[in-house]
């Protein structure tokens, strides 16, 4: 195995937690490039379903007033590598909707918000079970003025999946007036699932906002209550909880069809349509 | 031009003196079996601590620097004067105390700390304990606080000593723990029996005048079942421009249901490079509460960890650092949750000022065992100019789905809505941003006691001056 190490933390921590990078043999899986050069002003949007072991490398361009969304929806049953790299310019914005449904996957993504004014936002959803690893690091470097980041994680550990979020806002020197906050919301499901959350904000600069909020458990027992005064038996409470989780995220995918595939993979069939 | 409310770095003046040295006491600078020899004859060393030493510095020799935090280039162990002779034993009354330390020791407040407010003192200078006092009645209730070379030659305490140093922090848990394990020299050993609650604190104060020198102390704590203590910690050193080594140990032993809170001002001089180590271990239903104020030093690594080995075992950490000009403080906390219902809190709070850098770091991991479990983490970052830094590094390892983790982190300047808020209500913007400065601090500084909130309010020294409109 070449142990190629991949998902470096910007800012290296403890060794013994194992989060500063991810090592995947690299050998031998398939490479795939995409280049998204939007025009100034331009409005786009483009989705992969991406179903088969390799590696994905998109490069985004989103110049002077434009904006793209990315939707990108991981269903492998094997190893995937994922990267993402956008550049903004001024007023640009670009929006990632990233959805993990299982498999082996080191997702990155590293987003330059050089232009002033410019925004990215991003919505991840994992619903991981079984032998599932997810390995995700996501790094806005914020270096033009009052640009804003808004990193938004959602998602279900059960069985023995193991997931590793790491999201970082940097705010450069000169990023005057920047905002950026990050959230990660996880559902715990099985004993022997991990959960690792690492929210970084690196600050060279004062007149900044930052924020970063984590919330992991099991579901709430109120919330159970609650539903079990309704009649709905225990088991159900837990996949309506899961998918609960994932709905906002499916919401921003925009696209019907690809919710409507979604919902099938996860065993919902019609009714949730 | 609007001007930007000035903070003024810390006042060390009052910690800036120094008395010269006679090199004759100085050991050699440097590693070396050798010096170790040295160091274990000096202090009488049993057998199995001359081994510990000899195996420590083969640990040290083999593990590679850490490579994730602040630079430490600027630091030459090989350089590092690893031990002081003392000329005069340790002493129980002031009054025998040699007067360059005596005097030391009176600038920094500590008889008079002692006459008020504690039940006991420890004084180390250099490489050496130079005074140690217990009040009667405590010494009575059956408790121990004593300098740890003196107890581990004491046939009551030699086996608990034996058992118990350095296995919280083993010599391979990182290149200074080996460093220190090699050549460790003073500190204290308390032993608070069964059910004893120390209603008044007892306190150890350090100070590293020598040049170029290191410290090495060790502060070994075994609480037994049902007692409370809490201790508190000073540090100080005079400013000179050849780097400092400050690499202490901490181990902290809580037994079912005792309570220890330690509380520590490090106010180290900015030639320090400071690589701490500090653990407890806490057992069913016990409570550690640590409390920290990290101002001093040029390099800092200090990240108090519980391990909270007992069910409804319970950790508590509420820290403040100041990083001002030519200062890089790396600070913060790990937790361990290692037995079922076990609950944790995490509050910090930085200043970055004038070039500092300050990093809060932490590590709040839930082990499979953990169930019930709750922790709750919250930080928060105060940037005072744009030539500083300030970066939030914590890391969550969850293993169990019975269990409820939260997480916060703000940055941010001052806000001018808060300030106006204020002036609203009649104040200055002077005034308003020293309250907001001040305001921040609170949290650290209410938990202290009350003199000690007075010198860390005397550290920050604020300074505000400020432009309306």
């Amino acid at each position: 195995m070449s142990g190629t190490k991949l998902n470096i933390l910007p800012v290296p921590t403890f060794r013994w937690l194992g989060v500063n990078g991810a090592e995947r043999d690299t050998d031998g899986l398939a490479a795939k490039e995409l280049a998204i050069a939007a025009k100034p002003g331009e409005k786009r949007t483009s989705l992969l379903w991406i179903d088969s072991e390799g590696i994905t490398d998109v490069k985004i361009t989103v110049p002077e007033g434009a904006a793209v969304k990315l939707v990108e929806v991981f269903d492998v049953p094997g190893q995937a590598v994922s990267k993402v790299t956008a550049e903004l310019g001024d007023s640009a914005a670009f929006e990632l909707v990233q959805l993990y449904l299982g498999g082996d996957t080191v997702s990155e993504a590293v987003i330059g918000l050089n232009g002033r004014r410019s925004s990215f936002t991003a919505d991840i959803g994992y619903m991981l079970g079984g032998q599932d690893k997810l390995d995700l690091n996501l790094i806005a470097n914020h270096t033009g003025r009052k640009t804003l980041s808004q990193i938004n994680a959602k998602g279900v550990l059960d069985g023995d999946a193991v997931k590793t979020f790491k999201g970082t806002i940097d705010f450069k020197n000169g990023a005057s007036g920047a905002k950026g906050s990050e959230k990660e919301d996880v559902l715990l499901m099985s004993g022997s699932a991990v959960n690792k959350t690492v929210p970084l904000i690196l600050c060279a600069e004062d007149d900044v906002e930052g924020s970063h909020g984590a919330s992991i458990g099991r579901i709430d027992e109120r919330e159970v209550f609650y539903m079990q005064t309704r009649g709905i038996p225990e088991e159900k409470i837990c996949e309506l909880a899961a998918l609960g989780k994932l709905r906002q995220i499916l919401s921003k995918i925009g696209d019907e069809d690809t919710v409507i595939r979604i919902n099938k993979r996860l065993g919902r069939g019609e009714e949730d349509e | 031009m609007k001007e930007k409310t000035q903070v003024a770095d810390v006042d060390r003046s009052r910690y800036d003196f120094r008395y010269a040295e006679n090199e004759g006491d100085f050991l050699d600078s440097g590693i070396t079996p050798d010096i170790i020899f040295e160091i274990s004859e000096e202090k009488n060393d049993p057998d199995w601590m001359r081994e510990f030493r000899l195996k420590s510095l083969e640990i040290y020799n083999r593990t590679p620097m850490v490579n994730w935090g602040p630079d430490t280039e600027g630091l030459d162990v090989d350089r590092i004067v690893t031990y002081i002779r003392q000329k005069n034993r340790m002493n129980t009354d002031w009054n025998d105390v040699p007067e360059d330390i005596k005097e030391t020791f009176e600038k920094l407040g500590i008889p008079q700390a002692e006459r008020e407010s504690l039940a006991g003192v420890g004084a180390q200078y250099d490489s050496e304990l130079v005074y140690h006092n217990v009040r009667k009645e405590v010494a009575e209730s059956g408790v121990v606080y004593t300098d740890l070379e003196s107890a581990m030659h004491d046939p009551k305490y030699a086996g608990l000593i034996k058992s118990h140093f350095m296995k919280l922090v083993p010599p391979t848990d990182h290149k200074f723990a080996a460093l220190h394990g090699a050549v460790w020299s003073g500190g204290s050993f308390v032993y608070v029996p069964k059910n004893v609650h120390l209603d008044i604190p007892l306190q150890s104060y350090f100070r590293l005048n020598a040049k170029g020198a290191g410290q090495f102390e060790h502060t070994l704590i075994i609480l037994e079942e049902g007692s409370y203590l809490h201790f508190i910690e000073g540090c100080s050193a005079p400013k000179y421009f050849e780097a400092a080594l400050h690499a202490g140990c901490v181990e902290l032993y809580v037994g079912k249901g005792a309570k220890l809170r330690y509380s520590t001002i490090e106010n180290w001089s900015k030639n320090m490079y400071n690589l701490n180590t500090k653990r407890a271990l806490v057992q069913e239903n016990g409570q550690i509460e640590w409390v920290s104020g990290s101002f001093g030093s040029h390099v800092s690594y200090l990240y108090p960890m519980s391990i909270l080995n007992g069910r409804g075992a319970r950790a508590e950490f509420t820290g403040i650092t100041f990083a001002g000009e030519g200062q890089n403080l790396d600070t913060g906390a790990k937790i361990v949750h290692n037995a079922p219902d076990t609950s944790s809190y995490m509050s910090t709070k930085s200043i970055s000022k004038s070039g500092g850098v300050s990093t809060f770091r932490s590590a709040v991991v839930v082990n499979e065992n953990a169930a019930g479990s709750k922790s709750s983490v919250n930080c928060e970052s105060l940037m005072l100019d744009s030539i500083s830094r300030s970066d939030t590094v914590p890391v969550m390892d969850i293993r169990t789905e019975k269990c409820d983790i939260g997480h916060e982190a703000k940055i941010g300047r001052i806000s001018d809505e808060t300030v106006f808020y204020l002036m609203s209500r009649g104040l200055s913007e002077e005034q308003a941003r020293a309250m907001i400065v001040r305001g921040f601090a609170d949290n650290v500084s209410k938990e202290l006691p009350l003199e000690y909130a007075v010198e860390m309010n005397n550290l920050i020294g604020l300074e505000m001056q400020g432009s309306i409109g």
